[in-house]
């Protein structure tokens, strides 16, 4: 095995299509390195593109946030234009193993190794992610929900490289948030991750809903069904009558085999109505 | 296991306890195999080696990781601070003498990784509460102490190192 250590996007790209399919990127290498520690057959060749300084940073800029493939989840989680305009992402990142993980866990890792049980994507995908991808014969962009293909399974081609990640901010009247329910509260894998982003008129009704879940045996999606039973919904006293949604929900998680699968049909319901609660106390300027 | 059979290896430079290095390193070498059998720095242990455990927790660049899942060759440039770092100048640490003065040690294995993450810690939260060394411990396990008197001992050293500095 080889250790290819990049500068550049260019000099990413081009060991890329050197390496091909034999290649492997290595990024913080949180899921990288055990693989490889636990025997799994090695790549000929690492290509460590941590040192890529490109590949950093936040910002806003006309509406869109960008973020790139290196942000650590340490960093979503502490970043203050993240808390504000990505609260579930920074929920999301701070549900990830432990401190020591999301020094080096970065957002591109988690997006391209698309477990089932990736704790950023459901967050991700209520905020309608895009993903840019480069390679050397050009760029392409593609959303998130299409790039997910199974768990572990992407439409990232091998001579491809994730470069940035394009998300919708919060707008007016809207909020967000993100819960998981692992077997203990830190340093576990989702068996229940959901993601809820509203949006709601000036006189209170719901007229923008997206709710995304991981954690069962298909990769991390939304569920447009509960999301159209929350929409046009009318907030009463505050407060959001989840009912339906939630048993959209339960029924899309049904035909899962998982283990799981039954504690994941009744635990859903009520991490909907607990979130949608916390959502609603979050947006102000509704009267009612 | 430096250099395993297959391995290119390929160079780095970096600081490691205020002390500089360049090394040669194996393709999938560790940090903390690159620590213990290349300089010999005994603090950071190896348990699970599958960053679950925390006890080869060391700071790079001033933040936790987990060093047994983290590639030597991506060190390159970085800062490495271990146990032995701690007490540089001979005098422990006000967390370490913390943790002495609460009995925080039993068996020891799990120190110098706790020690590690709680100096994190307190360089980022000076005045952390009981719920935020909680939170920090939550990737390092200790199977002797029960954890109260780690946190116990974590919390007088923030309020030592709060008085020190304002006295
Ligand atoms: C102890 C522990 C606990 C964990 N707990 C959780 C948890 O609770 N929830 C959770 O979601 N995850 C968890 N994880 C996994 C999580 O750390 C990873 O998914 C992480 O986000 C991956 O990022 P990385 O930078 O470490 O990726 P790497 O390991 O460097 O890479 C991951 C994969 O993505 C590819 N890749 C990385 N970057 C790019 C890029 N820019 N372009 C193309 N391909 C790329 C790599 O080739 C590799 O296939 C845990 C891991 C550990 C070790
Ligand atoms: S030995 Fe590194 S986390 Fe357990
Ligand atoms: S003191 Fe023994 S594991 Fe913590």
């Amino acid at each position: 095995m080889r250790f290819c250590r990049v500068r550049s996007v260019a000099e990413a790209v081009d060991e890329l299509s050197r390496w091909g399919t034999e290649g492997r990127i290595l990024a913080g290498g949180t899921d990288v390195m055990p693989q490889y520690l636990r025997g799994e057959q090695p790549p000929a060749a690492l290509i460590d593109i941590s040192g890529i300084d490109g590949l950093q940073g936040v910002s806003e800029v006309g509406g869109v946030t960008s973020i790139g493939t290196l942000v650590t989840l340490r960093r979503l989680a502490t970043a203050s234009l993240v808390a504000m305009r990505h609260p579930a992402l920074a929920q999301a990142a701070t549900a990830v193993g432990a401190w020591q993980t999301q020094t080096v866990a970065t957002l591109g890792g988690n997006i391209c190794s698309a477990a089932a049980t990736a704790d950023t994507l459901p967050a991700l995908l209520v905020a309608d992610a895009q993903l840019m991808l480069v390679s050397k014969s050009g760029r392409r962009r593609i959303g998130l929900e299409e790039f997910l293909e199974g768990p572990g399974a992407t439409a990232l081609r091998p001579t491809e490289l994730l470069r940035a990640i394009e998300a919708e901010p919060l707008g007016e009247r809207s909020a967000e948030g993100y819960v998981k329910v692992g077997r203990r509260s830190a340093m576990d894998l989702a068996v229940v991750g959901l993601a809820l982003r509203l949006s709601v008129t000036p006189t209170g009704v719901v007229n923008n809903a997206r709710i995304a879940v991981c954690g069962g045996t298909r990769p991390p999606h939304r569920v447009p069904s509960a999301e159209a039973a929350v929409v046009g919904t009318q907030l009463v006293d505050g407060r959001l009558d989840c009912t339906d949604a939630g048993a959209e929900l339960a029924s899309a998680a049904a035909p899962e085999r998982a283990r799981e699968a039954e504690y994941r049909r009744r635990v859903l319901p009520r991490l909907l109505s607990r979130l949608a609660e916390r959502c609603v106390a979050g947006i102000s300027g509704v009267g009612s | 296991m430096p250099g395993a059979a297959g391995e290119q290896s390929v160079s780095i430079r970096l600081i490691v306890n205020e002390r500089r290095h360049q090394l040669d390193v194996g393709a999938g070498e560790t940090l903390l195999s690159m620590l213990r059998e290349r300089l010999s720095l005994l603090g950071p242990k190896e348990a699970c080696c599958e960053g679950e455990c925390g006890a080869c927790t060391v700071l790079m660049d001033g933040a936790p990781v987990a060093s047994c899942i983290l590639a030597a060759g991506s060190t390159n440039g970085r800062t490495v601070l271990t146990v032995e770092g701690l007490a540089g100048t001979g005098e422990l640490t006000a967390l370490q003498q913390a943790f002495v003065s609460h009995a925080a040690v039993q068996c020891g294995y799990c120190t110098p990784g706790v020690l590690m993450v709680l100096t994190a810690l307190l360089e980022d939260t000076p005045d952390p509460s009981e719920a935020d060394v909680r939170r920090a411990l939550a990737g390092t396990i200790c199977r002797c102490t029960g954890y109260q008197q780690i946190v116990e001992a974590a919390l007088d050293a923030a309020q030592l190192m709060i008085r020190a500095a304002t006295s």
